[in-house]
């Protein structure tokens, strides 16, 4: 499988970068592992006129103790990360997530950043270009209908960032830098809800960094998967408890991360809570296993990974 | 006209300069410009692992990674492990355990688990079955191939 053409570009600093950005009038990317974006651009879903590297932005790469917050530069490798002090000591949820991403090898390459803004994926979307002008093109490819949900009118793609769903559960902040200077959100605030284009991040952006306050938490993290490595979740459940209060998050179905708070355990409150977050979940038939399995599976993990968690605590 | 960027970097413990184009994988540039073909293009996305080799000591898959972004490393390749005529321990052992079959998988299974113990000799059972699992047999012998790094681990 052989790479389009494209300018290949090395900046040595965010401005860089930026002025990189611009000068290719939106056709340029961002490349940082490329576990994500280099099969896109083989696929064909990504067409760039210029890669532009940020791997040689140093600051990028650091993880810093900044009082309230733990300050976690975008491009440390997800494999790292896994053996940060605080991210074993107090965000267990986190620890968890990042062991289940993938397997060792592409976390070695995979960073944290390039994770969270990982494109949402469908089992009819990611594929060759000869195998999707079979169908017709979806919604997603810029076409007019989807393909997994025949007569539908919107994009069921799945957003499979293991490491976003777990965030949900702690109070996390990502600093964007652009064209217009530095601004920082709420981790909720980067998605759009829209599986077709999922992330409201501006034309030339470069996520930055990661910042998760510094609270001490137990938690979990299920994934579910066929493989057991290499694998994207096809469901994703964290769970983060600090002083009796837990968020329980659901990943791998849809457009973004939902999350609810729930402060009783008990098996009807566990109940209360998953019915909550399935209201706003539509799992449908685009991934290797059926929607209705991964609908039946939700209260299943969630009640294991509260259980484990309220149990351990 | 098709530009072409000269990149420097380090192969098997030769320095190497070699003309690419920018959208060039590391995996292409090895099998095409250097003969270097012992890592294989299998899935050729990044996930099944058989064009893995060594960037500065670290495991990775060469199919998705640019040869401009390996500007400055020192890579090694399957071809680079054996010293002379002697072979790695843990050539020796896949050898000695039967651990190929058809023995696409095996360039990346041996470098996947050379970076291993490099970083950790003597890894558990679990250790090596989570490491290994970034590489796909579909030969299915991943029970030979286990038993080989166990058997070089312990040497």
């Amino acid at each position: 499988m052989i790479l389009r053409k494209f300018e290949y570009l090395r900046p040595a600093s965010i401005k860089e970068a930026l002025e990189l950005y611009d000068k290719f009038e939106g056709g340029a990317v961002y490349l940082s592992g490329g576990t994500d974006l280099v099969p896109r651009m083989k696929l064909g879903l990504e067409r760039p006129s210029a890669v532009i590297d940020i791997k040689q932005i140093a600051p990028l790469k650091r993880v810093e103790d900044q009082g309230e917050w733990v300050k976690i530069g975008s491009l440390v490798p997800l494999f790292d990360l896994r053996q940060e002090g605080w991210v074993v000591d107090n965000f267990p949820a986190l620890k968890a997530s990042l062991d289940a991403t993938s397997c060792e090898t592409l976390q070695m390459r995979g960073t944290i950043g390039g994770n969270l803004l990982q494109n949402s994926r469908c089992l009819f979307y990611n594929q060759s270009v000869f195998w999707r002008k079979s169908k017709g093109f979806c919604f997603k490819m810029g076409g007019d209908k989807c393909n997994a949900v025949p007569g539908a009118k919107r994009c069921f793609a799945n957003y499979c960032s293991d490491n976003a769903t777990s965030l949900s559960t702690l109070t996390c902040e990502l600093e964007l830098s652009g064209p217009d200077g530095a601004r920082r959100i709420a981790l909720d605030e980067l998605y759009s809800g829209k599986p077709g284009k999922p992330f409201k991040v501006r034309a030339g952006e470069i996520l930055t960094a990661i910042f998760v306050k510094k609270e001490n938490t137990q938690g979990g993290y299920e994934k579910l998967r066929l493989r057991g490595s290499i694998d994207y979740p096809l469901l994703g459940l964290a769970f983060s408890l600090k002083d009796g209060k837990g968020t329980l998050a659901v990943g791998a179905v849809g457009a973004k991360p939902r999350a609810v708070e729930l402060t009783e355990f008990k098996k009807d409150s566990v109940k209360e809570a998953v019915d909550t977050l399935l209201k706003d979940l539509t799992p449908v038939n685009n991934t290797v296993v059926e929607a209705s399995y991964r609908k039946q599976m939700v209260p299943v993990m969630a009640e294991r990974l509260i259980k484990k968690t309220v149990e351990g605590a | 006209m098709e530009q072409f960027k000269i990149i420097s970097f380090e192969v098997n413990g030769e320095p190497i300069e070699v003309e690419v184009r920018p959208h060039e994988t590391l995996l292409e540039t090895l099998r095409n410009r250097l003969e270097l073909t012992g890592a294989k293009e299998g899935c050729g996305l990044g996930a099944c692992g058989s064009c893995t080799v060594l960037v500065n000591g670290v495991p990775t898959r060469s199919c998705i990674v640019l040869t401009a972004e390996v500007e400055g490393s020192k890579i090694t390749t399957i071809e680079g492990l054996a010293e002379g005529e002697r072979l790695d321990p843990l050539q020796e052992s896949f050898m000695e355990k039967g651990a190929v079959q058809c023995g696409f998988c095996t360039p990346g299974m041996i470098l996947t688990a050379k970076a291993l113990l490099d970083r950790n000799p003597r890894p558990t059972k679990e250790e090596i079955i989570t490491t290994l699992s970034s590489n796909v047999c579909r030969c299915t012998g991943y029970k030979k191939i286990l038993e080989a790094v166990e058997a070089a681990s312990s040497q």
